[in-house]
């Protein structure tokens, strides 16, 4: 579904991505394990067209979208929920409603009612700014709202960050529930979220150095213990 | 009875100072730059209401609406010249304020050649002329028609803003432009008509400005441009509402003063400043976000 091959890229002439490849299949969740500074925000960040793809192929559906600005990735099907994941100055309901901008579905009412069913604590603060949030319901409304934009991939920059342990569970299992209807690709460096993975990707230095299931990740202990020190 | 009539007044002011301010608030929402022309664009909105009258008779009542597509049309286009090269900018923020102050000084220099320096004004009589009476006290009617005018613009375009797709797609690219591309809104588009409509309502203000102020004259800018800063820091930068609530606020206060302490007036919108950064930063209607 997402063939990336060889993609290069970085951020204004200094290069940071050297050599990523991976291939995503429909409704797989892949986690793109890295440490700070990989590159995993920059790949994603260049896969939904925020930065440029300097070389290499990037290919949906078997269909170049290199050459798409952003909103034509979107309306292709492409999400991306970044790390902040929300409009902290607009209501929950405001931040949901943006997610229809892109949809051909008319029932925006029933698409929010769906995510308040959900996830009902966003119910109760329907009104309240998303910047006052805590951080838990804010990576929610963030969830929320790129599913309601219907992505057939959804782009996931570290949805761990800026979260207790508690919350990093609660939004594992909440992701959790989303499998099988959606195509993951979650950028993390919590190993956390390989509980909920089928496929793993590891960037370090810019470049893919491991790509395959998680069954395989794990049996790899040199790979483990280079780049995350588990032993 | 004095301080009734100050305040009374100050509200009737103060609409029209929070039309002054509001046109700047919605060019730093747009683009995050403070807008040294502001002003000038108010000039030029008085000039355009001038001329309108002199050479058609046409009503500055009607020049209000007038002006409207003519500026938001100059404002999308000034925004899309000069955003790319912004965006690209390693100092956007100098870079607009040299652009802009730049732009003041041509704005000033074009007006005076084909006005002249001299002071221009309209007569009363272009607008009706009753005085309000309340409590006792008569208000000229430049200062209750223009609040007259402005009230319902002010509320069309806050409805505009909280009550309509495209009003909640720039409150997204406001808050965050990034995310905004993300959410696939077309954040140039959408801040190119958003820049317009920040021009068009500093021109509508300027058209009553001619009034308020007594006249029009080339040189005007660079004092509107402050004291509609002093509004918008005094409201909270980027926030609408409250930029509304504090023109009101400092039409007031600016009335208090006319009337107790009329040789200090002018100083109102420095103290509004300072008083604002030492007391509270993010302004009256700021906020700050929940970490974590």
């Amino acid at each position: 579904m997402l063939e990336v091959s060889q993609l290069t890229s970085g951020y204004g002439s200094m290069q940071v991505l050297w050599d990523i490849s991976l291939s995503v299949k429909e409704n797989e969740i892949q986690v793109v394990l890295g440490a700070n500074g990989a590159g995993k925000s920059t790949f994603l960040k260049v896969a939904i067209g925020l930065l440029p793809l300097w070389s290499g192929d990037l290919k949906m559906n078997g269909t170049n979208i290199a050459p798409l600005a952003v909103a034509e990735r979107v309306k292709h099907g492409l999400g991306y929920m970044s790390e902040q994941g929300i409009f902290p100055d607009l209501s929950v309901e405001e931040n949901l409603r943006l997610g229809s901008l892109r949809t051909k579905t008319k029932s925006v009412g029933d698409q929010i009612d769906n995510i308040y069913e959900r996830f009902p604590e966003l119910k109760e603060r329907r009104k309240s700014l998303a910047g006052g949030l805590s951080g838990g319901q804010r990576k929610l409304v963030g969830i929320g709202r790129a599913l309601i934009s219907e992505p057939k991939i959804l782009l996931m920059d570290e949805p761990s960050s800026g979260l207790s342990p508690r919350y990093v569970n609660e939004v594992i299992e909440r992701l959790a529930e989303l499998r099988g209807g959606i195509t993951l690709v979650i950028a993390e460096q919590n190993i956390s979220f390989l509980s909920i993975a089928d496929t793993v990707s590891v960037i370090e230095g810019g470049k893919t150095r491991f790509t395959g299931s998680v069954s395989d990740f794990n049996n790899n202990d040199t790979l483990k213990e280079a780049f995350f020190g588990i032993e | 009875m004095l301080f009734e009539y100050a305040v009374i007044g100050g509200i009737l002011l103060g609409i029209f100072y929070a039309l002054l301010a509001v046109g700047l608030n919605v060019v730093y929402g747009a683009q995050k730059i403070i807008n040294l022309a502001h002003g000038d664009i108010i000039m030029l909105g008085g000039y355009g209401a001038w001329e309108l009258y002199n050479t058609y008779h046409i009503s500055p009542i009607l020049s209000t609406i007038i002006v409207i597509p003519i500026t938001v049309l100059f404002g999308y286009l000034l925004n899309r010249l000069i955003a790319p090269r912004l965006v690209k900018a390693s100092d956007p923020e100098m870079l607009s304020l040299i652009l802009f102050f730049g732009l003041s000084e041509v704005i000033q220099a074009l007006a005076s050649l084909v006005f002249g320096s001299a002071e221009r004004s309209l007569p009363v009589s272009s607008i009706p002329t009753s005085r309000l009476v309340l409590f006792g006290q008569g208000y000229p009617a430049t200062w209750w028609v223009s609040a007259l005018v402005i009230i319902p613009l002010l509320a069309i375009f806050v409805i505009f803003l909280y009550r309509t797709s495209i009003g909640l797609q720039v409150r997204a690219v406001i808050s965050d432009s990034v995310e905004a591309a993300v959410a696939g809104i077309n954040s140039k588009r959408v801040s190119g008509i958003y820049f317009g409509i920040g021009f068009a309502l500093a021109a509508c203000a300027g058209v009553w400005g001619v009034f308020i102020f007594g006249g029009v004259s080339p040189t005007e800018g660079a004092a509107i441009t402050i004291t509609a800063f002093a509004i918008i820091v005094f409201g909270s930068l980027g926030n609408t509402l409250g930029t509304i609530a504090a023109g009101i606020i400092f039409g007031i206060f600016y009335q208090l003063a006319q009337v107790y302490i009329p040789s200090w007036s002018n100083l109102v919108p420095y103290a509004l400043v300072i008083a604002t950064m030492l007391i509270r930063p993010q302004g009256l209607f700021g906020r700050r976000q929940r970490i974590a």
